[in-house]
């Protein structure tokens, strides 16, 4: 067994701290008191080489491997979530199903442009009606002639109503099967296609500085060709994407824990009450060294996770497993940091304000944890698919 | 015209670390291994300096180390933003030197190296600080050196590079080969993609030891030192608060003046 990470991975460490502690974190603050998405450190990270990570040069990806994806991702979440998000999104679930499922013409035509930042991709799964049971989704897609036309309505789609989004991965029911149940497919839909409208999400709470949006089919058609993939395979290609997507979700919760403990100790370590650096108190001791053992097994479990997607294992249960246990790790982490901070902690002067409100949507985006225990307990032998 | 190029890059402990972690004990600096090494500040100038001719002229940069125990994955930072590749002098008999013997050392392993027609220096390490090796290996080279550069422009086999002055800077124009320092000026080092990452974990850095440079040990890190290091030590700060009162604050004043007089102050 080897602990060690490879050159390149400590290198991307590295690289991507000093970017988002030199790049991001003077603006973090003000982007997200102002719920501002900005293009142009998108476009900065994606000349790093942010998006494309799993992608080959051939397409204009840096290959870099899950492990680097990952680093990458817990970097600049312990700097900024939002900017997390979007490189996450912009990779797992935007570029993903394109590269894993698109033939290679949607491959040519795509890749290049969005592992250059040129545009970035979004997956609309999410409806009104169709969160957590995705398979229900209202939203359809009627072949006629040569062409899709779509009609329904998506919600709560990261990347897609911004300046840079330039292609929808649309989720649609495109049928019937034999037994009865929706066929599922996915079509690649360019977003300024004539009938689809999208508009821009306000006034979240966290990922202020992430574009959400809210997608509307009204007679939206698309060329036969722009389906991803085979008929009837939209089902499985979602849940293969949200596998990967998990592993970038629990990246986020990995570095904003990080974040939340270095926050925590330094605070621990020079408030003074009674005398005492606060830290010096057994109660609060013991809190910063649970966020260090905690952090420690989220990210032993987050780095095997992605060493079995490189090696080509399946996933699907260790990548609940770590997106579970990240999301709720960074949860206590905040907690502790903000009761460390006392008063300070509930100000927006201090970061972990922020860190305490991002960590929320991690136990709710790309499978909420009660779905994620479920996951999880039909892959260890636990009877009965309506747990 | 493609530019060959090479730039001396040091490994240092981090200079953001807290004075206090440093210590000397027997004349010599230690370090507790939390503190993690980097490319010096000037150094990383340097780079970039080469860097910048390499956009716009092309060329190939070899980066150039010495030391011992290098960190590979903090020393190939230099060829994950953009240098093509890495020589390494790598060796305990290198450790130790003064000025006088680590460019006797780079000059050595230069001229192995080969063709070149611009050496990159930082203005300074940002351990020691002396800044001497530059000019040090310009001299064993026999080369023109230019000092204090905040940038390079090469054409037609020359440099023409502006020079940081006190009151503003000079523009001087230069024969290639030629022996560059470089100062602040020229711009923060780029930061390293994920391709340039990719590709610098594929390169293996050269390392040569010192019959490779063809050099005696005696002529070498401690052995080969010109000067010597007499004492280490950290300077003990002392403060002292005395309190200068008076009747008036006029009186408190003019008091004040004359005890900051008698103490030289004034
Ligand atoms: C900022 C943000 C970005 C997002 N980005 C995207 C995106 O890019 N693409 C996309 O398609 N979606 C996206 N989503 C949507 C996200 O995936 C959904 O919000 C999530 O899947 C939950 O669905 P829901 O909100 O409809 O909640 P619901 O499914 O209505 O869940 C409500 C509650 O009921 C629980 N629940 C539901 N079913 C069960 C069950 N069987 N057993 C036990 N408990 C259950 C849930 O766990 C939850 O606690 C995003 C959401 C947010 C907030
Ligand atoms: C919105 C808001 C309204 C407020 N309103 C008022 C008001 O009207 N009037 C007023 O006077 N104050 C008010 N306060 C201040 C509030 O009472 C203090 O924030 C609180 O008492 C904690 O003090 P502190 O913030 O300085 O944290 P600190 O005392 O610095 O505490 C930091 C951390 O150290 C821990 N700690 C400290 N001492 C010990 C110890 N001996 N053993 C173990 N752990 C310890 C604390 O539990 C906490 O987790 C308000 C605060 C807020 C945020």
């Amino acid at each position: 067994m080897d602990f060690d990470l490879s050159e390149e991975q400590n290198l991307t460490r590295q690289a991507i701290r000093a970017f988002a502690e030199r790049q991001i974190a003077p603006i973090a603050r003000e982007l997200d008191e102002k719920e501002k998405f900005s293009a142009e450190l998108t476009h900065k990270m994606a000349d790093l080489g942010l998006l494309g990570c799993f992608v080959p040069e051939k397409y204009g990806g840096s290959n870099m491997g899950y492990i680097s994806y990952a680093i990458a991702v817990e970097e600049l979440a312990r700097v900024d979530a939002s900017q997390a998000a979007t490189i996450a999104a912009g990779n797992s679930l935007g570029i993903g199903p394109i590269y894993y499922f698109g033939n290679e013409k949607q491959k040519q035509e795509w890749l290049p442009r969005l592992c250059s930042g040129e545009c970035l991709a979004a997956f609309g799964l999410t409806e009104p009606d169709a969160g957590s049971d995705a398979g229900s989704s209202r939203t359809t897609a009627t072949l006629e002639g040569d062409y899709w036309t779509i009609n329904g309505h998506k919600i709560f789609i990261t990347n897609s109503a911004c300046p840079l989004t330039g292609v929808i991965i649309v989720q649609a029911v495109t049928g019937k099967h034999e037994d009865g149940k929706p066929e599922i497919s996915c079509l690649i839909v360019p977003s300024d296609t004539p009938g689809l409208t999208a508009k821009e999400m306000k006034d979240k709470m966290m990922w202020r500085a992430s574009n959400t949006g809210e997608l509307f089919f009204d007679d939206c058609i698309v060329p036969e060709a722009n389906l991803l993939g085979k008929r009837g395979d939209g089902f499985h290609q979602m849940l293969a994407t949200l596998d990967g997507g998990r592993l970038s979700i629990a990246a986020m919760g990995l570095g904003g824990s990080q974040a939340a403990f270095e926050l925590a100790l330094q605070y621990a370590n020079s408030r003074i009450q009674f005398g005492r650096p606060i830290g010096s108190f057994q109660v609060n001791a013991f809190k910063l060294a649970d966020m260090a053992l905690e952090i420690e097994l989220a990210r032993n479990l987050l780095y095997k996770t992605c060493w079995l997607r490189e090696n080509g294992r399946p996933i699907t249960k260790e990548a609940a497993m770590a997106k579970l246990f990240c999301s709720e790790v960074m949860r206590r982490c905040v907690h502790h940091a903000v009761q460390l901070h006392g008063g300070y902690g509930l100000m927006k002067d201090y970061e972990v304000e922020r860190l305490y409100r991002d960590q929320r949507i991690l136990e709710i985006g790309e499978g909420t944890s009660e779905i994620l225990r479920i996951v999880i307990a039909r892959n260890i032998g636990v009877s009965g698919r309506a747990i | 015209m493609p530019v060959n190029m090479i730039v001396c890059c040091k490994q240092v402990p981090d200079p953001e670390a807290p004075p206090a972690v440093f210590k000397v004990v027997n004349n010599k600096m230690t370090l507790p291994p939390e503190v993690k090494p980097v490319i010096g500040q000037y150094e990383e100038f340097a780079l970039e300096a080469a860097l910048k001719i390499k956009d716009t002229a092309g060329g190939k940069i070899t980066a150039l180390s010495l030391g011992n125990n290098f960190v590979r994955d903090v020393i190939k930072k230099a060829l994950a933003v953009g240098a093509d590749e890495l020589v390494l002098l790598e060796d305990k008999a290198f450790e130790d030197g003064d000025s006088w013997s680590t460019a006797n050392a780079l000059a050595a392993a230069i001229k192995k190296i080969g063709a070149y027609n611009i050496i990159f220096c930082g203005r300074q390490s940002s351990d020691w600080d002396a800044g001497q090796v530059g000019l040090g290996i310009a001299e064993i080279l026999g080369i023109p050196a230019v000092t204090l550069a905040r940038k390079v422009e090469v054409s037609d086999g020359k440099a023409k590079v502006e020079r940081v002055i006190p009151d503003g800077y000079q523009v001087v124009e230069v024969t290639l080969p030629v022996l560059i320092i470089v100062t602040s000026g020229i711009g923060a080092l780029r930061y390293a993609t994920l391709k340039g990452i990719m590709a610098a974990a594929k390169k293996q850095p050269a390392v040569w030891k010192p019959a490779d440079i063809g050099l005696e040990p005696s002529k070498l890190g401690a052995a080969g030192r010109r000067s010597k290091l007499d004492k280490l030590f950290q300077p003990v700060k002392e403060s002292k608060c005395e309190i200068i009162g008076g009747d008036t604050a006029a009186e408190a004043g003019a008091k004040l003046a004359a005890r900051l007089r008698e103490a030289k102050l004034l």
